[in-house]
């Protein structure tokens, strides 16, 4: 399970709860191609789209109708971009909650014409989600062979020229990485099994993009090796306070359903809300005084994260209405993860920032009061 | 739908206030022989196409935009030894009285008045200056005087907008708005007030609304997009790049009401210029003939043509023209002085001009090369006819058809080619043949041929040069790194629709390709890395200009002088002498002080203080006079020569300095080391001090900032502590100091200390034994400074400090911070009460903490003792609980005098104690004794001898030692230190000067008992 896709834009209620990029922009996919062939924009070999069109569809393009689906850093995207041309891979690292997997599920929707060719990297990811594995009662049955080989999303992507996602891939243990290296560098997978020379070569097109969690496991335990096949880029937090709300709005929905059959929870609380998580997130507060930042991330999908909770504890345990109370007592839940420095740290955010805006405002105050006993 | 589309759809988009325009450039070339080269300073691809203007033009005057004083520095600027980067620097105050009045009036403004005209290699005006004398034209300034135009903003910003005004974090920097008046009113720094603003273009909402079609992140980006990244041969176009840069600024211009342009004065400038201009068009026409070609940022361009054109748009500015013209060109004091690119590069945070200069000139330089390989320089262009109007409208419909928001009619991206293709293509019928066929031809011959070698090379050079720095300051990049950073580049180019990489792309291909990690390339807003360093080290440049021999005498020496005599010091000699100063009741003694202090800070070498308060230091403080010694000797001259380039004025090198200061604090100035320790609370503190010491409190606002920014980074609290005194200590001297209007800002750090002090002060628990002593150091400190802060809480709210402040700035100052100093007091309570009674605490700090909770009241009696017992009981650690009596004796010592209970305790503890135990702690024991006073160790061994039924004399020991026995003890002590040495175990020997004295006292006494440690603590 990642958080990041938990911030997107589609919640089309289709039967598939959520559909990968390529079928929910399929219509703008497809207005791209029209625009490229129009245009005569060169492709790059292996690509569905010129990467003119493949930025157009991340960062939108009022005059072709397609939508911005990527805020915020559009120097990112052209050097993404420009990053899946060369022999490198793509590396999006980031906090959790900065869209770096519908990033990466968006170029790959628009690069390759699909999104789904994605390895989960997890603490259990082995060789074989890697390489390949294979079809044990065919292998049993006929031996190693075209047909009882399994093959990984990379080993697909390569046959086919296409993008493969590898999401969380520090989660991985550095030797399963490692295997990386040298499909990225000689573009080929040797397969032993089916004979000396039985190989999977790259076709053009093949790439892959990796994200990588900095606050799980950092991204300092990948080797050396492995790094320079790729080219880092930084996904940089949410800063836009009314955006994110709205992707806590929208998100909200998307967990809980529409309004009305859930608590509600209104606007000011989650500006509350917001505010507290960007305070925290940036060190310092709209005003400009210093907090200091707690080692939890305090990602928007954190964020999306406590609103659930609390409209949760409000219908269940309260009487239906979300209020700044409620969020108070589940941002120490999502806040307090062990570390000892952190509680202090939310302390003295408490002790001093809430502390102080409490002295004016209601819902400040309400969060005020149902923390400070907690952060004691 | 593009700007191919159809010229008449493009036509449509354009204001009608550009078209007329348009039509009015090409009706003053063709009737009066007016061309106009509007520019962005310090661009290079302006330089170009300047050059190239005068070399086909051949005019017979070249004017620029620049106060007209300059003229006569016309041949010190074309001098051979001359090299750029320079800058002409102007000193304000009225034409023909001299020198500024900054001195007299010794105000808070300091350098008011001084201002730079930088030029470098690749600025449209240096160039301008070279190819015009080249081809033999008149070259002149035409704009304002800068002494008109120092009064007249000095005027505008009132007496009242030199004040505290934007004191606090937020003050009004670059980034105010165009309503914040004039250019002064928005610097916070003189020294880097240019004459060369163009903020009016950073801050323009048309220029905006096109960054964001253009997907650029700034205005220089788009900037870069739509002029730098041309090819150098579309560059020798000139027609076809003034117009769209006329375009560009013109568009820009629309967005600002004539109130603000008449407010900073841009209104009475343009009728400065466009008469000056009148004047040299009709001379030229008189005279041999010849066109003029008018060299001024494109802002004014459009002003200009509409004043000279009588258009009714131009009335505002031809209402500000007198009569009979403006008369002789005006007389002001103007000199060359050096100029660097790091200074250059630091304007564009005032809006004035184009960052990375460094790269701008390797720019200018290929192009050059490129152009040279050419072969033609530049091509033949057609008859010099009426060809720039239909470019100019073109461009403008083009350009207009990006910003105006008609949904669908644009593309990404295509501001630059539907602009190129618009002077090319569409320009309407009449007769833009010549124009528009050139700039196909010329775009045909540089695509046919094998691409601009000049730029694509640069890429390259760059992306080496950078990777060579980082590697040499220990950040790895491999060949293949710098391979995919230029394939990279290119491609991000390509993508952006650029014909070559630039400035913007090339540091999008370095952060790609050249960090591995998720550290960014460090930096503004980052922390600092080599790669970000190499990076600004190549693209900030580092060449320093040179100004020809026997310029005149630098006004720096002047204005010291000047300043020194106006306090009555003696700089007529060079006979050191003395200086008594009573600074905190006599005024006049204050501003000598002053003076004194300045030099001393700048580094002058002139005076230094003797004797006295030293509120640096912190040393002396209770001091009333203060002595300095100086002398005005030839080596303070030339101390100040050396400082020219850094101001003209005292007041300028100062501020100069404090930036240097400031910069080394923050980590990220040129000399400091990288991964030097992050600034600490206590060093800013001191600069502060220095700033208000010097008399410099109006830049107070910048380090206050980072100040606090750093309250929030230091993890020292003892740095938080000594800084947070440090600033009390100002402000309790602000009246000797002229600092009352600080007051409240310095209360008000005082309060974020305390509160930074309030979340750090439980890391004093956790320290080590050895740590113990600098922790209890810290708390005491903490709690003088508690009581100091409530003190002067208490003072700035009755409105009359004990010693006079000025009320009505405290009080309104003071009321905001005394809120928040409470509740930071309070918080500071809280922790250390906390701190006070966590098992966990260091056992010293335990104890002094229950020590000065019980002298202050906080801690009741039974407590006290209950503590105290449980600390010494017998259970417990030796170590531990002697630690804890130190922690007591050093926070309070004459507890044990006052309080029995007390007394009874450490007596039973020192009982109890078996005679090994007693021994290993026996040193400390008596450390701890030693903060009593002689009369205090008395009275303690009388009350030990009542207990013990011995009598006073036995106990209280009284050793004398004479001189002879120190002496013998020094000599013993060298002896044992040189034996010890020779055995290779110098490090056994006495680390301090204090532990010494303590171990010499300590071999006269040994023995059993409480009464004898005191006594000899209280002896040594």
């Amino acid at each position: 399970m990642t958080t990041d896709t938990t911030i997107s834009a589609g919640t089309t209620a289709d039967a598939e709860i959520r559909p990968p990029a390529e079928i929910r922009y399929a219509a703008e996919l497809a207005t791209l191609d029209a625009w490229d062939t129009e245009r005569g924009h060169e492709r790059p070999p292996g690509w569905r789209l010129s990467p003119r069109a493949v930025r157009a569809f991340v960062v939108g393009s009022e005059e072709l109708g397609v939508t911005r689906k990527f805020y915020g850093d559009d120097p990112l995207v052209d050097r993404a971009v420009v990053s899946l041309m060369g022999r490198q891979g793509l590396m999006l690292v980031g906090e959790p909650g900065t869209a770096k997997s519908m990033l990466s599920e968006l170029l790959s929707a628009a690069v390759s014409g699909s999104s789904t060719l994605t390895v989960q990297g997890t603490a259990g990811t082995t060789e074989d989600h890697v390489r390949y594995s294979w079809n044990y009662a065919l292998l049993v049955s006929e031996g190693p062979s075209e047909r009882s080989l399994v093959p990984s999303p990379i080993c697909t992507g390569m046959r086919e020229g296409r993008v493969v996602r590898f999401e969380e891939i520090t989660r991985c243990a550095p030797e399963i990485q490692d295997t990386l290296v040298s499909i990225l560098s000689e573009k080929q997978l040797m397969v032993p099994e089916l004979g000396p020379d039985a190989r999977v070569a790259a076709r053009p097109g093949f790439t892959v993009i990796a994200t990588a969690n900095l606050k799980d496991r950092g991204v300092h335990e990948m080797s050396a090796a492995l790094k320079r096949r790729f080219s880092f880029e930084t996904v940089a937090p949410v800063r836009d306070r009314a955006f994110e709300i709205e992707l806590v709005q929208r998100q909200l929905a998307a967990e809980l359903g529409p309004e009305g059959d859930r608590p509600e929870v209104p606007r000011d609380v989650l500006e509350v809300l917001v505010t507290v998580f960007q305070d925290l997130r940036t060190g310092s507060t709209r005003e400009g005084a210093p907090v200091k930042r707690p080692e939890t991330v305090m990602s928007t999908a954190e964020a999306v994260n406590v609103a659930v909770a609390a409209s949760l504890e409000a219908r269940y345990l309260g009487d239906g209405t979300v209020t700044a109370a409620e969020v108070a007592r589940q941002v120490a839940g999502v806040a307090l993860k062990g570390e000892e420095e952190d509680a202090r740290r939310l302390r003295h955010y408490v002790d001093n920032v809430v502390r102080e805006r409490a002295r004016t405002d209601a819902r400040w105050k309400a969060f005020f009061t149902a923390a400070e006993p907690l952060w004691r | 739908m593009t700007g191919g589309a159809g010229a008449g759809a493009v036509w449509d988009l354009a204001p009608q206030r550009l078209r007329s325009a348009a039509d009015a450039v090409g009706r003053l070339q063709t009737e009066r022989g007016i061309y106009f080269a509007p520019v962005r300073h310090h661009s290079p691809a302006c330089a170009v196409a300047v050059r190239a203007a005068i070399e086909e033009l051949r005019p017979a005057a070249v004017l620029i935009e620049g106060p007209e004083e300059f003229t006569r520095l016309i041949p010190d600027l074309l001098h051979e030894a001359t090299r750029p980067p320079i800058a002409v620097l102007s000193l304000g105050g009225p034409a023909g009285s001299g020198t500024g009045s900054t001195a007299e009036t010794g105000d808070r403004e300091p350098g008011e008045g001084a201002g730079f005209y930088p030029l470098a290699s690749f600025s449209p005006e240096w160039v301008a200056l070279h190819a015009g004398r080249d081809v033999g034209a008149e070259l002149r300034f035409i704009d304002r005087s800068f002494g008109e135009r120092s009064a007249a903003e000095r005027a505008v910003s009132g007496p009242g907008g030199s004040g505290p005004a934007g004191f606090g974090p937020d003050a009004s920097g670059p980034g105010a708005g165009p309503g914040h008046g004039p250019d002064v009113a928005a610097q916070p720094d003189p020294f880097a007030r240019t004459l060369m603003s163009e903020r009016y273009l950073a801050h323009s909402e048309a220029v905006a609304t096109l960054a964001r079609r253009l997907g650029c992140r700034d205005h220089d980006e788009v900037w870069d997009h739509l002029f730098e990244s041309r090819r150098s041969a579309e560059l020798a176009d000139w027609r076809a790049v003034f117009d769209d840069v006329f375009a560009w600024a013109a568009l820009a211009r629309l967005d600002y009401e004539e109130g603000v342009l008449d407010a900073d004065g841009s209104l009475d400038r343009e009728a400065r210029m466009s008469a000056r201009v009148a004047e040299a068009a009709a001379e030229a026409v008189a005279g041999a003939g010849g066109p003029v070609l008018v060299v001024t940022g494109a802002f004014h361009t459009l002003a200009l043509v509409e004043a000279l054109s009588g258009a009714p748009e131009g009335a505002p500015v031809r209402d500000r023209q007198p009569e009979g013209g403006f008369g002789p060109v005006a007389e002001g004091e103007a000199w060359l002085v050096r100029y660097d690119h790091e200074r250059l590069d630091g304007l564009r945070g005032y809006g004035a001009g184009m960052p990375s200069p460094g790269y701008y000139e390797r720019l200018h330089a290929a192009h050059l090369r490129e152009l040279a390989v050419e072969g033609t320089a530049f091509p033949a262009f057609g008859s010099v006819g009426a060809t720039g109007a239909t470019g100019a409208t073109g461009a403008i419909g083009a350009t207009a058809a990006t910003s105006a928001a008609k949904p669908g009619s644009t593309k990404r991206r295509s501001a630059k080619g539907s602009a190129v293709s618009g002077t090319a293509a569409t320009g309407p019928a009449a007769t833009g043949t010549a124009a528009s066929g050139t700039a196909a031809g010329a775009a045909g011959t540089v695509s046919a041929a094998s691409g601009p070698v000049g730029a694509r090379a640069l890429a390259a050079e760059i992306l080496v040069d950078v990777a060579r720095g980082a590697v040499d300051r220990g950040h790895a990049v491999s060949l293949p790194q710098v391979g995919a950073a230029a394939a990279s580049a290119t491609r991000l180019a390509d993508l952006r629709e650029r014909a070559f990489a630039g400035r913007t792309d090339l540091l999008d291909a370095m952060r790609s390709c050249y960090v591995q990690d998720d550290g960014g390339v460090g930096g503004p807003g980052e922390p600092e890395r080599p790669l970000g360093l190499a990076i600004a080290e190549v693209f900030g440049g580092r060449a320093l200009g040179e100004v020809p021999p026997g310029s005149a005498s630098p006004p720096l020496v002047r204005d010291v002088r000047k300043r020194v005599r106006a306090v009555r010091l003696v700089v007529d000699d060079s006979l050191p002498r003395t200086a008594r100063l009573d600074a905190r009741r006599t005024a006049s003694h204050r501003a000598k002080r002053q003076v004194l202090a300045l030099l001393d800070f700048v580094g002058a070498g002139f005076g230094q203080l003797v004797s006295g308060p030293d509120h640096v230091a912190g040393r002396g403080l209770g001091l009333i006079t203060e002595e300095w010694q100086y002398c005005w000797t030839p080596l303070v001259e030339a101390r100040l020569v050396e400082m020219v380039h850094l101001g003209a004025t005292l007041e300028a090198v100062a501020v100069a300095r404090l930036y240097e200061a400031e910069a080394r604090l923050a980590g990220t100035g040129a000399g400091s080391v990288p991964g030097a320790a992050a600034a600490s609370v206590d060093a800013l503190a001191r600069l502060v001090a220095q700033a208000l010491v010097i008399g410099m409190g109006s830049h107070l606002p910048r380090i206050v900032t980072l100040l606090r920014v750093t309250l929030d980074t230091d993890r020292d609290v003892d740095s938080v502590v000594s800084g947070a005194r440090r600033l009390l200590g100002l402000w309790q001297a602000r009246v000797e100091l002229g600092a009352e209007e600080y007051a409240g800002e310095l209360l008000d750090l005082v309060s974020q200390a305390l509160a930074t002090a309030a979340y750090l002060v439980s890391d004093l628990g956790k320290v080590r034994a050895e740590d113990e002593d600098a922790a209890i150091g810290t708390l005491i400190g903490l709690r003088s400074l508690l009581r100091d802060a409530a003190a002067a809480d208490g003072g700035a709210a009755d409105g009359s400090a004990a010693d006079g402040g000025a009320p009505d700035n405290v009080v309104r100052d003071g009321g905001a911070s005394r809120a928040d100093g409470a509740a930071n007091r309070i918080a500071v309570e809280r922790e250390l009460a906390r701190l006070r009674d966590d098992e966990g605490t260091a056992p010293a700090v335990a104890g002094a903490l229950l020590a000065l909770g019980f002298t202050d009241g906080e801690v009741a009696d039974d407590v006290l003792v209950t503590r105290v017992r449980g600390a010494l009981s017998a259970g417990a650690d030796p170590g531990a609980a002697v630690r804890f009596l130190g922690g007591v004796m050093r926070a309070a010592p004459d507890l044990i005098l006052h309080t029995p209970e007390m007394f009874d305790a450490v007596d039973d503890a020192l009982r109890t104690l078996d005679g090994d135990a007693f021994l290993a702690v026996l040193p400390d024991l008596r450390r701890a004794f030693t903060w009593l006073r002689p009369t205090e160790t008395h009275r303690l061994a009388k009350r030990v001898a009542e207990r013990t039924g011995a009598r006073v004399d036995q106990v209280d020991v009284r050793v004398a030692l004479s001189e002879e026995d120190l002496a013998t003890g020094l000599v013993l002590d060298r002896e044992l230190v040189a034996v010890l040495e020779r055995d290779g175990l110098a490090h056994w020997g006495p680390a301090t000067e204090a532990t010494r004295a303590v171990g010499a006292a300590g071999v006269c006494t040994a023995g059993v008992g409480i009464a004898q440690v005191g006594t000899a603590g209280g002896e040594a």
